[in-house]
C-alpha cells in the first residue's frame, strides 16, 4: 500500500478518500534563492566586486545613492542571467523591465531596490535534479524536477553590522548594488534532502556556466525556504519563511526541523504564523526572527 | 559724476550683451575674462535684494576666469540653479540653513561641458525646494524677487513700492531666470519639468528653451521625475539658447535615457522663411485665468505669421483637460520614490533624535522636507499602494500616452510649430501669489507647459513685450521632438520682430533711486 505504485502514490486523494485511512501532514518547499552574479562590477555602477575589501571601498557615488546618479546597466550581468535562464529551460523575455523596491533600511541606501519583478528576464523554467532514493537501500537514482517560476535581476544591499556595545550600527556598502540573480522556485519538494539535493544541482550548474561562484558560506548563493505542511489533495497550509541558511546540508536540517515544528504545532490544536524564522546552526532548530511588522507594501 | 554714470553704463552695457557679442568683446580683448568676472561678481552684490544666489562661488570663479582657455565659452558668465551638483566648498550665508547642508562630489555633466568650454561659473541660484513650485518662493533661502519689479517700468506704471510689492519671478528656476535678466550671467541652467524653466523665463523676460527629452545628460540633475526632467536652458537670445544647445546636446554614458543629437550643430539661419511653416494654436489653451494682455500678445504674433505669409491654423489637443491631474500623480509618484534616499544617513541633513532609526529618519524627514515636498510624498505614496496602482498610477501613465498621442497626431497633420501662452498672466506680486498655497498655484500656472514634458517635446518661451504694469510677457512655441533648432529658428523670427526691451534701458544707478523714493516720501 505503501510503496512507489501503491494506491497512496499514485492516487492519494482516492486514498485519502478511503475510510480509515491515515492522514499525514507533509512537507511543501519552495525555495527563493539569490545568486551573486559573477562580474567585475555591479549591476548598476562601475564599482569592482570583490569579497572581503575594507569597508566602504568599493563604493561610487551611485552605490551611495549620492543625488544626481542614475543607473548604468552591466552588460554582463544581463548576459549572466540570459544564460542562467537557458540552461534551466527557462523563456527569456526579449524585453524586461526594471522596477522599484521600496523599503526604508539602513544598508539600502536610495530608499529602494531596484529588482525585477513585474516582468523579469527569464520565466517558467525546470531545475532537474536527482537524488538517491529507492525502498530500503537508497541505492537507486531519483530525477525529480522543480519548477521556476522566474529568475530576475536585482541589486543586493549593503551589510549592517551591530555594534551592541556602543549601541551603534555599522554599515557596509561594499556589496551594495553587487548584482544578484533572483531565482523564484515553484513549491515542488517536499522535504530538506530534496531541497539540499536542488540547491547542489544548481550550484554545479552556475559553476560550470561561469555565472555564479555558488558558495553558500561566502554569501555567493543565499537560499531561503518556504516551508509549509498540508494534507495531500488539500490546500497548502500558512507558509513560513527560513532565513539564514549557509550550507546544502543546513539547508535540508532547517527545513526537517521546520516541517517537524509545523506538523507538532498543528497536531496540538495550534496555528502555524505566517512569519520568518532563522535557521539556529547550535540548535539545529528555526527560531522567529525580528518582525517585519506586519504586510508590507513596497509600492 | 558724468563720467561715472558713463562707466556705469559702459559696465551694463556689457553685462546685457548676447553670448556672441560679449564672446567677440573677450577675443579681441576689449574685455579680459577676470575684469568681465569681477563685474559680474559686483553686479552680484548690487542685486542681493533679488535673492537670486544661494552660493556665490567667487574665489573660485575668479580662478576660473584667470585659467580660462581659447574655448567657445571662454570667460563666459554663467549661473546654474542649486539641483545642479557641483563640486564647492559651501559657504554658508544665512543663519537659518540647517547643518548638514549636503555638497555635492561631482560636477553634474551638462556643468562640466560648459566649464569644459572655458565658461565661468559665479554661483548656484535659488529655487523651490526640490524644484517644486512655480514661485521659487518656497525655498529654504527665502523667495526670489523679479528683477523687473525694480526697474522703471513697474515702477512708474503701477505707481508701487518694489521693496514693499516686488514680484516673484516664478519658479522653480527661479534664481537662474533672475540672474539672466538681471544681467550676472550670460546664461544660465535651471531644470524643467513641469515648466520650471519655462515659467519663470517668461515672467523674466528671458528666453527659456527646455530641449527633447534625452538630448541633454541628467548626470548631476538632482532627479523629481526621472521621465520628465530636463535641464533647462535660459539665455538673453534664442542665438545664445542655440549655442548652448549644440555644446550641451549628445549621448551621456551615465545616463542612459540620453540619445544622439539629430544634427550636426548649425546655425539658426538670420531670416527664417516662415512661407512654407505651419503654426498651430490649440483651442483648448484657451484656459480660464488667461489675462487678456497675455491674449494680445497672442493674437499680436498669430497675426505676425500670418502677414508674413505662414499658414496659421486652429488644432486641437483634445485630452489637454485631463493633463495636469495626470502629470500631478505620476509626479507625485516619481518624488515618493526619488525622495526616499533623503533619510539623513549618507548625506544632508540628520536629526539630533536618535532613539531608534525609524524615528531617525522619520524626524531627519520631516525637519528636512517642507511642507511641499512632505505633501507630494505623501501623495506619491497613495497612489503606489498595492490597492490604488492601477486605479492611480497605470491610469495616468495610459493617459500620458494619450496627450503624447494629441501632439503626434497635429504634428503628423502638417502643423510645424505649436504657439501658446507660457503663463497665465504676467508676473504676480508675491503678496497676491501668497495668496493660495503652492500645490493650487503650481496646478494653475503649469497648464500650458506640463504636457509638453509629459510628451517629451521641445519647448521655447521669448519674452514679447511688456505689460501694462512693466512686467514681460512671453508666449511659448512647441516642436516635435529632436525638432529644437527648427523650434529655435521660429523662435527668432519672433524675437527679431517684436522688439522686446533690454532691462539696461531702464536701469538706474541705485542710489538714484534712492533718491527717487525720497521724493515719493515728501
Amino acid at each position: 500500500h505503501n510503496g512507489r505504485w501503491g494506491l497512496k502514490a499514485v492516487a492519494p486523494r482516492l486514498w485519502n478518500a478511503l475510510p480509515d485511512s491515515p492522514q499525514q501532514l507533509v512537507g511543501v518547499v519552495g525555495l527563493e534563492i539569490h545568486a551573486q552574479i559573477r562580474s567585475n562590477t555591479k549591476l548598476f555602477s562601475a564599482s569592482a566586486v570583490r569579497f572581503s575589501s575594507p569597508p566602504n571601498s568599493l563604493v561610487s557615488f551611485f552605490d551611495a545613492s549620492l543625488p544626481g546618479t542614475l543607473p548604468v546597466l552591466n552588460k554582463r550581468c544581463v548576459e549572466a542571467a540570459v544564460m542562467t535562464g537557458l540552461a534551466l529551460n527557462c523563456t527569456i523575455n526579449q524585453k524586461s523591465l526594471f522596477d522599484r523596491k521600496h523599503y526604508f533600511y539602513a544598508d539600502l541606501p536610495a530608499g529602494y531596490q531596484i529588482t525585477q519583478q513585474r516582468r523579469p528576464i527569464a520565466v517558467d523554467g525546470v531545475l532537474n535534479y536527482s537524488l538517491m532514493g529507492g525502498k530500503k537501500k537508497k541505492n537507486q537514482v531519483v530525477r525529480k524536477s522543480a519548477r521556476i517560476t522566474q529568475i530576475q535581476l536585482e541589486q543586493d544591499s549593503g551589510k549592517s553590522l551591530h555594534d551592541d556595545l556602543q549601541s551603534q550600527t555599522l554599515i557596509d556598502l561594499n556589496r551594495a548594488g553587487v548584482g544578484l540573480m533572483e531565482l523564484v522556485m515553484e513549491p515542488d519538494m517536499s522535504c530538506g534532502e530534496e531541497a539540499a539535493a536542488a540547491v547542489r544541482e544548481l550550484q554545479l550548474i552556475l559553476q560550470a556556466l561561469g555565472t555564479c561562484e555558488g558558495n553558500m558560506s561566502e554569501g555567493q548563493l543565499r537560499v531561503d525556504a518556504n516551508v509549509s505542511v498540508h494534507r495531500p489533495g488539500q490546500p497548502f497550509g500558512v507558509r513560513a519563511e527560513v532565513k539564514n541558511i549557509n550550507s546544502a546540508r543546513n539547508l535540508a536540517r532547517a527545513i526537517d526541523y521546520e516541517i517537524q515544528r509545523q506538523i507538532q504545532v498543528l497536531e496540538s490544536g495550534g496555528t502555524v504564523q505566517n512569519e520568518t524564522r532563522a535557521y539556529d546552526s547550535k540548535t539545529g532548530g528555526t527560531v522567529p526572527m525580528r518582525d517585519k511588522e506586519g504586510l508590507q507594501d513596497y509600492r | 559724476i558724468g563720467l561715472l554714470r558713463n562707466n556705469r553704463r559702459n559696465i551694463l552695457t556689457m553685462l546685457s550683451l548676447t553670448i556672441k557679442e560679449v564672446s567677440l568683446a573677450l577675443r579681441k580683448g576689449s574685455v579680459s575674462p577676470t575684469e568681465l568676472c569681477k563685474k559680474c561678481l559686483n553686479r552680484i552684490k548690487k542685486t542681493q535684494h533679488l535673492n537670486a544666489f544661494i552660493t556665490v562661488t567667487d574665489e573660485l570663479a575668479l580662478k576660473q576666469a584667470q585659467e580660462a582657455e581659447t574655448r567657445l565659452l571662454q570667460g563666459i558668465i554663467i549661473t546654474c540653479i542649486d539641483e545642479f551638483t557641483y563640486i564647492t566648498t559651501r559657504r554658508i550665508s544665512k543663519q537659518h540653513v540647517p547643518p548638514g547642508y549636503y555638497t555635492p562630489p561631482f560636477n553634474a555633466t551638462v556643468v562640466q561641458k560648459l566649464l569644459d568650454q572655458g565658461a565661468v561659473l559665479v554661483g548656484k541660484t535659488n529655487m523651490d525646494e526640490f524644484a517644486m513650485g512655480a514661485g521659487s518662493t518656497d525655498g529654504a533661502f527665502g523667495p526670489v524677487r523679479n528683477p523687473w519689479g525694480y526697474a522703471a517700468p513697474y515702477r512708474e506704471n503701477t505707481g508701487l513700492n518694489p521693496d514693499s510689492d516686488w514680484v516673484v519671478t516664478g519658479g522653480s528656476s527661479g534664481g537662474s531666470a533672475a540672474s539672466v535678466a538681471s544681467l550676472t550671467s550670460y546664461l544660465a541652467l535651471g531644470s524643467d519639468t513641469g515648466g520650471s524653466t519655462r515659467n519663470p523665463g517668461s515672467l523674466c523676460g528671458v528666453v527659456s528653451l527646455k530641449p527633447t527629452y534625452g538630448l541633454l545628460s541628467r548626470h548631476g540633475l538632482i532627479p523629481l521625475v526621472n521621465s520628465m526632467d530636463v535641464p533647462g536652458i535660459i539665455t538673453r537670445s534664442v542665438g545664445d539658447a542655440a549655442l548652448v544647445l549644440d555644446v550641451l546636446q549628445g549621448v551621456d554614458v551615465k545616463d542612459s535615457t540620453t540619445i544622439p543629437a539629430p544634427s550636426l550643430s548649425t546655425q539658426l539661419p538670420e531670416d527664417f522663411d516662415v512661407r512654407n511653416l505651419c503654426v498651430g494654436i490649440p483651442n483648448e489653451y484657451h484656459a480660464p485665468g488667461l489675462s487678456e494682455e497675455t491674449v494680445e500678445q497672442w493674437s499680436r504674433v498669430a497675426d505676425m505669421f500670418e502677414r508674413a505669409g505662414a499658414r496659421v491654423e486652429q488644432v486641437s489637443l483634445p485630452h489637454t483637460q485631463y493633463s495636469i491631474v495626470c502629470y500631478h500623480v505620476l509626479c507625485c509618484a516619481e518624488v515618493a520614490s526619488n525622495m526616499a534616499r533623503f533619510d539623513g544617513l549618507e548625506y544632508g541633513h540628520r536629526s539630533e533624535i536618535d532613539s531608534s532609526t525609524e524615528t531617525m529618519y522619520a524626524t531627519s524627514r520631516h525637519e528636512g522636507f517642507n511642507d511641499v515636498v512632505r505633501g507630494r510624498i505623501l501623495s506619491g505614496n497613495y497612489f503606489l499602494l498595492k490597492q490604488n496602482y492601477e486605479h492611480y498610477f497605470l491610469k495616468a501613465q495610459k493617459v500620458r500616452r494619450l496627450i503624447a498621442d494629441d501632439f503626434k497626431h497635429v504634428f503628423n497633420s502638417g502643423v510645424d510649430v505649436l504657439l501658446t501662452p507660457t503663463t497665465l498672466a504676467d508676473a504676480a506680486r508675491y503678496s497676491d501669489f501668497t495668496q493660495e498655497d503652492n500645490r493650487t498655484r503650481s496646478q494653475q500656472d503649469d497648464v500650458f507647459t506640463q504636457s509638453v514634458n509629459m510628451a517629451g517635446l521641445p519647448a521655447v518661451s521669448v519674452p514679447t513685450a511688456l505689460s501694462r504694469r512693466g512686467l514681460p510677457i512671453g508666449l511659448q512655441l512647441i516642436a516635435p521632438a529632436l525638432q529644437d533648432k527648427r523650434l529655435l529658428s521660429v523662435a527668432q523670427w519672433i524675437e527679431q520682430r517684436v522688439g522686446f526691451p533690454s532691462i539696461s534701458e531702464f536701469e538706474q544707478p541705485s542710489d538714484q533711486w534712492q533718491k527717487t523714493k525720497k521724493k515719493h516720501t515728501v
